[in-house]
C-alpha cells in the first residue's frame, strides 16, 4: 500500500512532479505510464526516501519509508539497475544488502536462483548487460520478501523470456496480495502485466483507473466495414448517437453500432458486406490521447529540424 | 490504515531477518569493504610500502649517526672535518629534533596517509560514481548508520594496519641500527606513544578522507582536496614564516599534518603547540569536515 499526498518535488525552477496524490492497492499490478521525463522515476525515488519532496508526503505501509524498522521487507525497489558497485561480485552485492538487515545466506542464493543469475554471480556487476543487471536489480529487490515492490522500468534490456519472466513475477506477487507498482513506458508491456493504471505526463496524473476503463473510456468502440454499397449503406445506419466516417474506397467505420447490429441491418436491407471487424481501441491510442499534450520532448522530424538553419549563424 | 491492510504487513516474511539493526549495517560495510580486489591490493601495498620507507628511515638516520661519529657535525669530506671518537649516544643527541630515532616506525607514515586517505574518498564516492550509494540508502533509508558504519570500518582498518606496520618497521629497525652500535628498544622514549598514536592520526586522514567524499560525491576532486590539505598546504604555509610579523610564524603549525603530526611529537618537543593542542587541532580538522559532510549526506537527495 502505497499513499501519495500532494507529492511535488522541483529541481531548481524545474518542476518534475507537480503535486500528486494516489493510493496503490495491494493485490494488483499498478503500472505507472508516462513518456520520458513525466516524473515517474522521481516520483518511485520520494516513495522511498532517496529525494526529499519539496512538498506533501508518501507513506508506504503506513508509515513513511524510513521510518520502517525494516525497510527491505517492507518495500523492494528496483529503480536503477545500475544501482551497483561495478566491481564487486553480484553474490558480495547481494550479501552487503542482505547484511544490513541480517537476512541470511541462504534467501541471497534464493533469490540469484531465482533471477537466473547463478551462472554469472561471482562475476564483477561491472561487465553485466543491462539484462543481468536488471536481474540482479530484481534480485536485490526481492531479498527481503517485501510486501511493496517498486520496479522502474523492469522489463528494460530483458530479452523476451526475461520479460515473461518479470510479467509473471509481478503477477504472481500480486497475486499473493503484495502491493506492485511498476513504471514503463512501453503501452504494450502495460496492457499485459497491469490491472491498474497511472498515467502521468508533465509530473501530473492524467489518469488513475482500471486498465480496462482507460481503454475503454476514453475511445469509443468503432466496427470496420467493407462493402461496396458504401453511400447506400451509410445512409442506413445513420441515426441518433452513431458516426460514420469514410477514409477510403469502399470502406466505412461506424461507431455507436455493433457489428451485430450493422450484419442484421445489412441483411434486412440486402446490402451485400465482404468484412465487418469490431476496433477495439489499443492502449496506444488511449495513452497518445491522455497524453498528447503532456509530452516533454516532442519529437520533431528530420526534415523539419535539419530544414531551421540556427539563429545566429 | 485498515486493520486488514496491517494485518498483511505484519505477515512474516519467508526472508528472514530481524530487521535493520546497526551491528548489520556494521557486516555490511565490511562485506562492501573486503569484497574489492581492488582494496586488498592497496592495502597490501600500503603495508608494504608503509614498511619500507620506515626501513629507508631507520638505514638513513643510522647512517647519519655514523658520519656524526666519524666527522662530528662538520659535513664529510669538507677539509678541516676531523673524526671525533664520538660515542653513538652522543652522536645521536645531534640529530635535529624531526630525525628522532623514536620516529622511525612512522617513517613511512606520508605513504599510508596518501594511500589510506585516498582509500577513505574512495569507499564512500565510488559508491556514489556507480549509483551503488542508491542500493545502500533504500536499504539504510536513515543514511547516518551507514556513513558511521563505514566510518567505523575505516577507523579500524587504517589504525590496525598502521600499528602493524609501525611495529614491523620497528623491529625491522633494531638490527639495521644496531649495525651502526645502536640499541632500538621499546623503551626508548617517545617510542610506543609514536606507535600507537601514529595509526590514531591515519585513521583521522581517512575520516577526513570519508567527509570529503561524502561532501564531494567525486573520487578525483576528493582526493585532490586531500593531497591539497595534506601534502601542499603545509609548505604553502612554510612560505608563510618569511612574512615579517609574529603572527605568520606560527599559521605553519596549524594546518592539519603539522598539528597532527605535533600528536606523535614530529618536530621539535618545545614547539608552539604541545602535542595534546597538535591532537586537539587535528581533531578540530576532522570535525570541520565530518559535520557537513554528515549533514549534506542526511540532506541532500542521492
Amino acid at each position: 500500500m502505497i499513499e501519495a499526498t500532494n507529492l511535488a518535488k522541483k529541481y531548481g525552477e524545474k518542476v518534475a512532479v507537480a503535486g500528486v496524490s494516489f493510493s496503490i492497492e495491494p493485490g494488483q499490478v499498478t503500472g505507472f505510464l508516462g513518456p520520458n521525463g513525466a516524473g515517474k522515476s522521481t516520483t518511485m525515488r520520494m516513495i522511498v526516501g532517496l529525494d526529499r519532496p519539496t512538498a506533501g508526503s508518501v507513506i508506504v505501509n503506513g508509515r513513511p519509508y524510513a521510518e520502517h524498522r525494516d525497510p527491505l521487507h517492507q518495500v523492494g525497489a528496483l529503480l536503477d539497475a545500475k544501482a551497483v558497485h561495478t566491481s564487486r561480485s553480484a553474490y558480495n552485492h547481494l550479501l552487503a544488502m542482505a547484511a544490513t538487515h541480517g537476512i541470511s545466506t541462504t534467501r541471497v542464493n534464493e533469490v540469484i536462483e531465482m533471477t537466473g543469475l547463478a551462472e554469472v554471480a561471482k562475476k564483477k556487476a561491472g561487465g553485466f548487460s543491462l539484462g543481468m543487471g536488471q536481474r540482479l536489480g530484481i534480485a536485490a529487490a526481492l531479498l527481503g520478501d517485501p510486501q511493496t515492490l517498486i520496479l522502474d522500468e523492469p522489463v528494460n534490456g530483458l530479452d523476451p523470456e526475461g520479460v515473461l519472466w518479470v510479467r509473471n513475477l509481478v503477477k504472481y506477487l500480486a497475486g499473493q496480495g503484495k502491493t506492485v507498482f511498476l513504471s514503463s513506458h512501453l503501452m504494450s508491456e502495460m496492457a499485459q502485466t497491469a490491472d491498474h493504471l497511472i498515467v502521468i505526463g508533465r509530473g501530473r496524473i492524467i489518469a488513475d483507473a482500471p486498465i480496462a476503463d482507460i481503454i475503454a473510456g476514453k475511445q469509443q468502440a468503432r466496427t470496420r466495414i467493407r462493402s461496396q454499397q458504401v453511400s447506400e449503406l451509410s445512409d442506413l445506419l445513420a441515426g441518433e448517437g452513431v458516426s460514420v466516417n469514410s477514409s477510403e474506397n469502399e470502406t466505412l467505420e461506424v461507431s455507436g453500432l455493433d457489428a451485430h447490429q450493422i450484419a442484421r441491418i445489412a441483411l434486412d436491407n440486402r446490402v451485400l458486406i465482404y468484412e465487418l471487424t469490431p476496433l477495439n481501441a489499443s492502449l496506444e491510442e488511449a495513452y497518445f490521447d491522455l497524453t498528447k499534450d503532456e509530452v516533454e520532448f516532442h519529437s520533431h522530424s528530420l526534415a523539419n529540424s535539419g530544414g531551421q538553419a540556427p539563429e545566429g549563424n | 490504515m485498515s486493520t486488514s491492510t496491517t494485518a498483511k504487513a505484519a505477515a512474516p516474511s519467508t526472508a528472514g531477518g530481524a530487521g535493520l539493526s546497526f551491528a548489520g549495517v556494521l557486516r555490511s560495510e565490511w562485506i562492501k569493504f573486503r569484497s574489492l580486489t581492488s582494496t586488498k591490493v592497496l592495502l597490501l601495498c600500503t603495508f608494504v610500502a608503509v614498511i619500507g620507507v620506515g626501513t629507508l628511515t631507520a638505514w638513513l638516520r643510522g647512517t647519519i649517526i655514523e658520519q656524526t661519529m666519524k666527522f662530528g657535525l662538520a659535513r664529510p669530506g669538507i677539509p678541516g672535518s676531523n673524526p671525533t671518537g664520538m660515542t653513538a649516544e652522543a652522536a645521536e643527541k645531534t640529530l635535529p629534533p624531526n630525525l628522532a630515532l623514536y620516529g622511525i616506525p612512522n617513517g613511512g607514515l606520508q605513504i599510508g596517509i596518501l594511500i589510506l586517505g585516498s582509500l577513505a574518498v574512495l569507499f564512500i564516492s565510488s559508491e556514489f560514481a556507480t549509483g551503488m550509494i542508491r542500493s545502500t540508502m533504500t536499504a539504510i533509508p536513515k543514511r547516518l548508520p551507514a556513513f558511521a558504519a563505514k566510518a567505523i570500518v575505516l577507523v579500524v582498518v587504517s589504525y590496525v594496519i598502521t600499528l602493524a606496520a609501525a611495529f614491523v618497521t620497528f623491529l625491522i629497525s633494531i638490527p639495521i641500527l644496531h649495525s651502526y652500535g645502536i640499541s632500538m628498544n621499546l623503551q626508548r622514549e617517545g617510542l610506543l606513544p609514536a606507535i600507537f598514536l601514529g595509526g590514531l592520526y591515519v585513521a583521522g586522514v581517512a575520516l577526513i578522507g570519508l567527509s570529503l567524499g561524502t561532501l564531494l560525491r567525486n573520487s578525483a576532486g576528493g582526493i585532490m582536496v586531500l593531497v591539497a590539505l595534506f601534502f601542499v598546504l603545509p609548505f604553502g604555509t612554510q612560505l608563510l614564516t618569511l612574512v615579517p610579523g609574529d603572527f605568520w610564524l606560527h599559521v605553519n603549525e596549524y594546518v592539519p599534518s603539522v598539528a597532527g603530526g605535533r600528536m606523535l611529537e614530529i618536530g621539535h618537543r618545545d614547539a608552539f603547540i604541545d602535542p595534546w593542542a597538535g591532537g586537539l587541532i587535528f581533531v578540530a580538522w576532522i570535525l570541520l569536515f565530518l559535520i557537513p559532510a554528515v549533514i549534506t549526506l542526511k540532506k541532500r537527495d542521492v
